[in-house]
């Protein structure tokens, strides 16, 4: 359980909800919205209503395959969308846990320090995997981490508050290879620690890659870095 | 511009003396005396600035176009029922999303403007009119604006008494709640702790009404965009940034999370139409 869910199986699993059980009605007017649980009705409004569904399911990911694909969930985000936000019960909480560690996947060589300059920007630049307006395909921009939307780092730049603030990151705790460890790995994929947190699995869904990731952390561990001022 | 701003005062008072008496600074200045929050407090020029709110002068532009015989019909929207009887406006759009026996659907103010555009009016679905949504100078956002004023510190109420209006809100409910696409976000990311901010952004907390009913009420002046925006449009940002696909304009989707998040704002005055950042 829990294991990256192939799209294959998503796909095949929301087809057997209706056509199986659901309610596989091809015309729109003669589908009773009464009639399904609110997240039968979910998944309907967003893959099936207005002819095609809800949201332009056709456009074209970055990753490949389309918008559909980027919809549908997998395992970890089907478990993690708790109404009210709550945690799901311990049980899962172990299994997310268990396949956030398995997810996770170390440089050759152990885990690096890459270029704090480049990671400083990618820690601040919004850019990537946008979907709409401003869609990038990434040839003119890289990817960033989107970091600063909810963190902290050096002072020179205002971050977010959803996540801890991580001033002098590096500076307070060191940079032996147990906290490089935890870096990494809360970058890669939070949920080895913290399941159903609200940060993005940054390594395990793709977003960014080794460079990046060994770049941020320089940002946070190097001792020339400003974070660390 | 200069000849606006002289009449900002007996527009506030006329527009404000039709439906009630309180202005929408008004009714955000109560929430804040009743609670402290950086959310609605984030912006005191925003506050200073709201009796002059452009949205103001969109919806008198509205209220032209509302009452003016348009479309090849030659009919005002007068004739449009939003809930409470054809061209009954006041406390219409607190009552909204809800279900139309004329359509059968479940509807927002957005899809029932439509509507009234094609099937009153008849304008052509491709008008436009009619296709036009976003922009202060859309016919869509002006009357959007005038009708929701009428509604200015009335409490949300949309009603779940039809089954489909349940059924819509309770999917509602499922979306805020799911997650999904590169950052595996929902609503929850930005909207389920009270006190944050992402970048310089003061973010309003679901679970606090006093900050809800502010976060829900569109039409607003939004000063960055330098336009009037919907709900619609607020939705389609939102999704934008969780990075998942484009919430198509008025799809069932659309009106089954507004419905969600105005029953959750229940009970609380709505501000309208309101100045955000």
């Amino acid at each position: 359980m829990f294991k990256k869910t192939s799209l294959a199986a998503g796909v095949a699993a929301f087809a057997t909800l209706f056509v199986a059980g659901g309610p596989a009605v091809a015309d729109a007017d003669q589908v009773d919205y009464t009639a399904m649980t609110p997240h039968e009705l979910a998944e309907y409004l967003i893959f099936e209503a207005n002819d095609g569904g809800g949201f332009n399911l056709s456009q074209e990911m970055q990753e490949g395959g389309t918008a559909r694909d980027r919809m549908q969930q997998d395992e970890l985000q089907e478990a993690c969308s708790i109404i009210g936000d709550g945690k799901p019960d311990a049980d899962t909480m172990n299994a997310i846990r268990a396949a956030a560690a398995e997810s996770i996947v170390y440089p050759e060589g152990g885990i690096q320090l890459g270029d704090w300059e480049r990671g400083r920007e990618l820690a601040w630049s919004g850019f990537g995997y946008r979907v709409g307006h401003n869609y990038d395909d990434h040839t003119t921009r890289e990817v960033g981490g989107t970091c600063y939307n909810c963190h902290q780092f050096a002072m020179d730049r205002t971050g977010g508050t959803v996540g801890p603030g991580l001033t002098g990151y590096g500076k307070t705790r060191g940079s032996g290879e147990a906290i490089l460890k935890y870096a990494y790995d809360m970058i890669y994929n939070p949920h080895v620690y913290f399941p159903c947190t609200h940060m993005p699995r940054f390594g395990a869904s793709g977003f960014l890659d080794e460079q990046a990731i060994a770049d941020i952390m320089a940002y946070m561990f190097d001792p020339e870095s400003p974070v660390n001022e | 511009m200069f000849k606006k701003a002289l009449l900002a005062l007996p527009v506030a008072l006329a527009l404000g003396a039709t439906a009630h008496a309180q202005a929408p600074e008004d009714v955000l200045q109560a929430l804040i005396d009743k609670l402290p929050s950086d959310y609605l407090t984030q912006s005191e020029m925003n506050i200073m600035m709201m009796p002059d709110n452009p949205a103001l002068w969109v919806g008198m532009d509205g209220e032209d176009l509302f009452h003016t015989p348009r479309g090849p019909n030659n009919v005002s929207m007068e004739a449009c029922d939003f809930g409470k009887g054809p061209g009954v406006l006041e406390g219409a759009y607190v009552e909204l999303p809800r279900y139309f026996e004329d359509t059968g659907k479940v509807m927002d103010l957005e899809t029932r403007i439509v509507h009234c555009m094609t099937e009153v009016q008849g304008f052509a679905a491709d008008d436009p009119a009619v296709t036009t949504r976003h922009g202060s100078g859309s016919d869509h956002m002006q009357i959007q604006t005038y009708i929701a004023m009428q509604s200015n510190g009335m409490e949300w109420n949309n009603p779940l008494d039809h089954p489909l209006e349940k059924a819509m809100r309770d999917a509602g409910e499922v979306l805020f709640a799911r997650r999904a696409g590169m950052s595996d976000f929902n609503c929850y990311a930005c909207h389920g702790q009270t006190g944050k901010q992402v970048r310089a952004s003061r973010l309003p907390d679901a679970s606090v009404g006093e900050e809800w009913t502010k976060a829900i009420s569109w039409p607003a002046f939004r000063v960055g965009h330098d336009h009037v925006r919907s709900s619609q449009h607020r939705v389609r940002g939102c999704y934008f940034q969780m990075r998942q696909a484009g919430m198509l304009a008025g799809s069932d989707a659309s009106i089954a999370l507004i419905s969600y998040w105005t029953d959750v704002g229940r009970g609380q005055p709505a501000i309208l139409p309101d100045m955000k950042r």
